[in-house]
């Protein structure tokens, strides 16, 4: 092992400010509203290369839905998107996985009928070349392929610790359990930006700590940058380089867990000062 | 053996066959609804166009015809002597793939998280309408349909089974359609096709994913519109074959449409989701009606062909409403 790998472990470990310049995606005076319902107004922040990013907030704060703008399942009314140093257009949220955006759902959005593996190698469908007829046509190169992408699945499942469930249909699999086949089919698109929401909710103890030292990894050994939502304070605080705040769809407050923690209108928000 | 037993026998091997062509139909349902939700009530017609439009490349028929005549006072009505069989069929697949990118284009895209009944006029809208191009493009008189698959009695499972009866009764064998013979194999083709294309392609998985979980399918990079291009190709392509064996059978008539009402007990039985359920619940009900037919028809006047499966479905709803293999209806509270 050398040296510095220890050191970036244990830095994440115990919380230290990591330096990261670079940005990967910036979303610039967001507001989206349903009806006359306002569930984001005015939002800008940045993700950067290669950290931690948590997004927290009382209930309806409008977390999910921030996240449901990164990956393109809303179009917000106003502001702008940009990912690695573009502006993004009004891409489907398709066309934005097929970009390296991938992310997991807060009520687990897995596919039930079919087993962990096949989950996982839908996962890759964006790294997989040949389009979705040449594998009917072309056997033997789409033969190939597959196992290429099988190859790189497995080590995933090592990863995850998830041999044994390779075959189960997911459908069958616990609570938490799915979570992490979850967390294994947003991994296995080996994406630039990886959006976790809520990956610990519901869990307990002993699957949370599981939970929180595979995000640690990911973000170690593969240097995916990651943006998630957690409610756990506990949590937040230790894993994440950088907080953002919401509350009534607005930014409260932004840094890092240190000054998030000693930010007064955070404080008002979560203790609930009365509003005028 | 005595010849009721045998005669019994000749019954539910001939509801056996029939239900296949029952089968045939049901797939096309089943594939749409499990990839995208809509029942599909244009899939009877989807069989008949493309059998008319084989018939036509076969024939050498030119298209639009009847219009072209009207307006330019022309006689044109062939182009040549026609198409082989095999040209004719690859030409009527594409016919049927463009018809499916058609579909997405102009229909099913601007539905999108419409309700499902909304979806299912809309289908029924189609069938109205394709029923009418059908006419227009190769003329509304009924065709043969003649692609050299062997029909007719067997000669020799008459002869053998004339010898499985003791020699005094004057037992003459059974009958057993060849035409429906090649349809069970061709049915039996088309399901292991279809089976190992959904469960060791890239395209396959992914049809599986968008038939779980549309969200889902999204993030991970699938592109709703394409897999719904796909599935109603293969649609229009199970629809070519069961045309084709329809058509076969009993000329490609107008009527041929009307197998979607059939299909429709089929899937019931069998369940809205299942691909085996769609070939279990056309054997039962093909068997059943006919057997139905053989025992009891004879005690009540007959022609319960007519209503059997139907009524048989009406059980089937009030007990198992997910028919025998489809998931489960959990609806929270």
């Amino acid at each position: 092992m050398d040296v510095t790998a220890g050191e970036k472990v244990l830095n994440s470990a115990v919380n230290q400010s990591r330096q990261f310049d670079e940005e990967l995606l910036a979303v610039k005076n967001i507001s989206l509203s349903f009806g006359g319902v306002k569930a984001l107004t005015d939002i800008s922040f940045d993700i950067r290369k290669g950290e931690i990013r948590a997004i927290i907030g009382p209930n309806g704060a409008g977390k999910s839905s921030m996240l449901n703008v990164i990956n393109g399942f809303y179009h917000p009314q106003e502001g702008e998107v940009w990912f690695d140093g573009k502006k993004r257009g009004s891409l489907k949220p398709y066309e934005i996985a097929h970009q390296g955006i991938a992310r997991t759902f807060q009520n687990i959005a897995l596919f039930k009928g079919m087993s962990t593996l096949d989950n996982m190698m839908t996962g890759r469908i964006t790294k997989m070349k040949s389009g979705l007829l040449a594998h009917v046509l072309w056997k033997g190169k789409a033969e190939r392929e597959e196992i290429e992408h099988r190859e790189r699945v497995e080590e995933i499942i090592d990863f995850l610790e998830i041999q044994s469930i390779r075959k189960t249909p997911v459908g069958k699999l616990p609570y938490g359990l799915q979570k992490r086949v979850e967390l294994g089919r947003a991994l296995a698109a080996e994406s630039k930006l990886l959006l976790l929401d809520e990956p610990m909710a519901g869990m307990n103890l002993e699957e949370k700590e599981d939970m929180c030292r595979f995000i640690l990894d990911v973000n170690d050994q593969f240097g995916t940058t990651i943006a998630l939502i957690e409610h756990d304070m506990g949590v937040v605080m230790d894993i994440a380089d950088r907080v953002v705040v919401l509350d009534y769809g607005r930014n409260i407050g932004d840094g890092t867990p240190d000054e998030i923690r000693n930010n007064q209108r955070v404080i008002d928000a979560y203790l609930g000062v009365s509003h005028d | 053996m005595s010849p009721a037993i045998l005669n019994t026998i000749e019954v539910i091997l001939n509801g056996l066959m029939a239900g296949v062509m029952y089968s045939l139909v049901a797939l096309g349902f089943v594939l749409i609804f499990k990839a995208s939700g809509i029942f599909n009530y244009a899939q009877g017609v989807f069989a008949l166009f493309a059998a008319l439009t084989l018939v036509g490349f076969q024939t050498g028929q030119i298209p639009f015809a009847h219009v072209i005549n009207v307006v330019l006072g022309t006689e044109y009505h062939h182009w040549g002597e026609g198409l082989n069989n095999f040209i004719a069929i690859v030409l009527t697949m594409l016919v049927m793939v463009g018809l499916a990118w058609l579909v997405e284009r102009l229909v099913l895209r601007h539905l999108v998280n419409q309700e499902q009944i909304i979806l299912f006029m809309a289908t029924i809208g189609l069938a109205f309408f394709m029923e009418g191009l059908g006419d227009l493009m190769w003329g509304a008189n009924i065709k043969v349909l003649d692609i050299g698959i062997p029909s007719g009695g067997s000669f020799w499972w008459e002869d053998v089974t004339k010898t499985w009866a003791p020699a005094e009764s004057d037992y003459y064998g059974m009958y057993i359609d060849v035409l429906d013979v090649w349809a069970a194999v061709v049915a039996i083709i088309l399901v292991i096709a279809l089976t190992l294309f959904s469960q060791f392609t890239k395209t396959g998985r992914a049809l599986r994913a968008v038939a779980d979980d549309h969200q889902a399918a999204l993030t991970v990079g699938i592109s709703l519109r394409t897999i719904w291009v796909i599935v109603w190709s293969i649609a229009g392509f199970v629809a070519l074959v069961a045309g084709i064996m329809w058509g076969a059978k009993s000329g490609v008539q107008f009527s041929l449409s009307l197998i979607a009402l059939k299909a429709l007990p089929v899937l019931i039985l069998g369940g809205f989701t299942s691909i085996p359920g769609a070939i279990i619940g056309g054997l039962i009900i093909g068997v059943g009606e006919k057997l139905f037919e053989y025992g009891i028809g004879p005690l009540i006047g007959g022609a319960t062909e007519n209503w059997f499966a139907y009524v048989l479905a009406l059980f089937f709803l009030m007990f198992r409403p997910q028919g025998l293999f489809g998931d489960k209806i959990i609806e929270r509270v």
